[in-house]
């Protein structure tokens, strides 16, 4: 079982200094065992000025076992999937502690954007090209960050008529792009299957 | 190795061992005189290579260890057991980083020398990991005063245990802190079923952290054996009854080596289809084409009357042909090329090489398997004399408990025999095509052996018959026989034994 009245004070916790931190935690329905997470890239790193998504399944044993975690922000980055967002983390697998938390692994994920390590990757082309020319490794993971990491700010709104045109409710349309990280063709899919 | 060596190996040494008690094994052999004074049993002068430990003798070491240590280094017990643990039941390593570097050691291994002291309080604490505020009562307290309720400490050990042995070297939740969770903890705070577990985990350790003990690889034994250092001879006998190899894990093989038995392990797996046929129990008779069914561990095979035939289950031949009394040497274990039929074109010879080497390899795994097959038949046949048949003879013969020891030796000589005798077939496999004056010692002796044993397993299975179901049989004889056998097979072998440990490869 989910220890579910922790979870909800590590939401509390979370969200009190959100605007300090940038860092937040929201459920994704209305159960608690599926939210999402938020982070600001780090500044002085090709991820300035983009917010991630990070999608969190808490499983039965949380807080003993770890949380799963993924970006649903498509990202560059060695040690994250450019194709399906898994992290290589040490702390999301055996160096997890049930003293650390939700907002804890997030500052670490924030923390691994800042300082790759390209020696234990989860994409390697990625990891490749960032140790033989990080100037286009750089290039590569700024433009991702300009096309994928910024939607949500830039060009949301547009996104979110353009899709109410087609027919669909703003509040859900609006709920549907954040959790896509702002892709609009997968929002638009999402939509339509719903 | 140089062919030399060998011819002067066979002429010196070999002789000379040969010599040794030809005369004894002569008279024996050919049915005549009286019994000589042939000790059967001098296997037994051979040192012990290794220890069986099962697991109260692992416990009882793990304890006088920990108990040795906790007053060396004058720390609680708990503390030694886990030091112990860390360093890989290396004492020695242990005691010389321990007081060259105290201090370091227990940093590393979470042992730190003084506790946070926390006076009481009335104040609630709040648990670091449920976030739930507690009086003091519900917490437990660890040396470095990290908070943690008593329900989320009992989850968090339990949880370790049940994702595997890394439970042993568990450390406060803290992520900054590296305090070790010992066994008293783990005890106090875990239900008995995970409390179990963790001993096994610990118990285990103490074998699979060791160099020169393994755990036995039979079906449901718990043991383990401990090999002597400085030891290659890696054939060990467990209490469960199962022999290996302590160096590979395989049925013991002595005197073949480890990696000529992986070779032809794997070589069996993969020729699987080409041989099944050789796993049957019965084969056509020679002379009248009827199936005999092989129920004898013997090679010796004897059609059903009026035919009678008597042939070798392995080459289908007449058995006659199978003793030296007839001229030749005792031949079936040799492999001879199929004489090339003539002018072939490059089509056929292909196809002919493929067949001679096909065939090369059956000639060896079928007598591999024939050996094996023939060594659980008399394993059954010992267990069999022992639970009952013993009883008869002891009845028949009014003979003593003592004086019937002789058969169970017979028994336990062509166990031994067969073993060997079925590796020696994977190494024939195995010598190379040029080395035929190698080639052609080894098959020497290894017919020899063979035919002596044969001999013995045929007294021991089918004059022991005959005595039992027939009344005039004369059971000194029949006992004069058997020993002598006995005795004369355990030279032979002990000669083919000694061919191995002449070879480097
Ligand atoms: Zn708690
Ligand atoms: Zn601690
Ligand atoms: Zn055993
Ligand atoms: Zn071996
Ligand atoms: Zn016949
Ligand atoms: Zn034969």
């Amino acid at each position: 079982m989910v220890d579910f009245s922790r979870v909800q004070k590590e939401l509390q916790e979370c969200n009190k200094d959100v605007k300090i931190s940038g860092i937040s935690v929201k459920p994704k329905a209305d159960s608690l065992s599926h939210l999402i997470g938020t982070i600001p890239g780090p500044v002085d790193s090709p991820y300035e000025g983009g917010t991630f998504l990070i999608d969190i399944v808490l499983l039965d044993g949380y807080p003993f076992e770890p949380p799963k975690m993924k970006f649903l922000t498509k990202v560059w980055h060695p040690n994250i999937s450019s194709q399906s967002g898994a992290i290589c983390l040490d702390i999301l697998k055996d160096q997890w502690s049930p003293a650390l938390t939700l907002k804890t692994a997030l500052v670490s994920i924030q923390a691994l954007l800042s300082a790759p390590e390209p020696d234990d990757p989860q994409d390697a082309v990625v990891a490749q090209q960032y140790l033989r020319d990080y100037q286009t490794f750089v290039g590569t993971a700024r433009y991702w960050t300009e096309a994928f990491a910024k939607t949500s700010s830039h060009g949301m709104d547009e996104k979110v008529q353009r899709l109410v045109e087609m027919g669909f409710p703003e509040a859900l349309t609006r709920s549907t792009l954040e959790v896509v990280g702002g892709d609009e063709t997968l929002a638009l899919e999402k939509l339509c299957s719903n | 190795m140089d062919s030399d060596d060998n011819l002067d190996y066979y002429d010196s040494d070999y002789e000379n061992q040969y010599s040794d008690d030809s005369d004894d094994t002569a008279n024996l052999y050919d049915d005549e005189e009286d019994d000589s004074a042939v000790n059967p049993d001098d296997n037994s002068k051979s040192v012990k290579t290794f220890t069986v430990l099962q697991e109260d003798d692992i416990n009882k070491r793990q304890e006088d260890q920990i108990s040795h240590a906790s007053l060396i280094l004058s720390i609680p017990e708990v503390s030694a057991s886990k030091l112990l643990y860390y360093y890989k039941w290396n004492v020695s390593q242990l005691h010389d980083e321990w007081f060259a570097d105290e201090e370091k050691v227990r940093t590393a291994v979470g042992l730190p020398s003084d506790a946070v002291s926390i006076s009481g309080t009335d104040e609630l604490i709040t648990c670091g990991i449920c976030f739930d505020p507690f009086p003091i009562e519900e917490f437990h307290q660890m040396v470095c005063g990290h908070w943690y309720c008593k329900l989320c400490w009992k989850v968090y050990i339990t949880t370790s245990i049940t994702d595997g042995p890394g439970c042993l070297l568990l450390r406060c939740p803290e992520p900054s802190c590296k305090v070790a969770v010992c066994r008293d903890m783990v005890e106090e705070l875990v239900a008995e079923e995970e409390w179990g577990k963790y001993r096994r985990y610990y118990l285990r350790s103490y074998v699979e952290e060791s160099k020169k003990i393994k755990w036995c690889p039979m079906p449901g034994c718990e043991n383990a054996i401990e090999l002597e250092l400085g030891n290659d001879l890696f054939d060990v006998a467990c209490l469960c009854s199962g022999t290996f190899c302590w160096n590979c894990g395989q049925d013991a093989h002595r005197p073949v080596h480890c990696d000529t038995v992986a070779k032809w392990v794997s070589k069996n797996s993969s020729e699987a289809e080409n041989t099944n046929w050789i796993l049957a129990h019965s084969k056509p008779c020679p002379k009248c084409k009827r199936s005999i069914e092989k129920n004898h561990g013997c090679m010796h095979m004897t059609c059903t009357p009026p035919c009678n035939f008597q042939f070798c289950w392995l080459c289908q031949g007449d058995w006659r042909e199978h003793n030296e009394k007839t001229g030749g040497f005792y031949s079936c274990n040799k492999y001879e090329v199929a004489k090339s039929k003539g002018l072939l074109d490059e089509v056929e010879k292909v196809r002919e090489m493929a067949e001679n080497s096909l065939n090369r390899y059956t000639h060896y795994y079928e007598r591999w398997v024939a050996n094996h097959k023939s060594r659980d038949k008399a394993i059954a046949d010992l267990n069999a004399l022992e639970t009952g048949i013993l009883q008869n003879l002891r009845d028949k013969t009014l003979e003593s408990e003592g004086q019937l020891k002789f058969i169970k030796e017979a028994w336990e000589q062509i166990i031994e025999c067969r073993r060997v005798l079925k590796w020696t077939y994977a190494y024939g496999y195995y010598i190379p095509e040029d080395e035929q004056v190698k080639k052609q010692l080894f098959e020497y002796i290894q017919g020899e052996a063979e035919a002596q044993l044969e001999k013995l397993h045929n007294q021991a299975e089918k004059e022991l018959n005959n005595f039992l179901e027939k009344d005039e049989a004369d059971f000194g004889v029949f006992r004069q026989k058997l020993v002598g056998l006995t005795a004369v097979s355990h030279s032979y072998f002990t000669k083919l034994v000694a061919f191995f440990e002449t070879q480097k490869w």
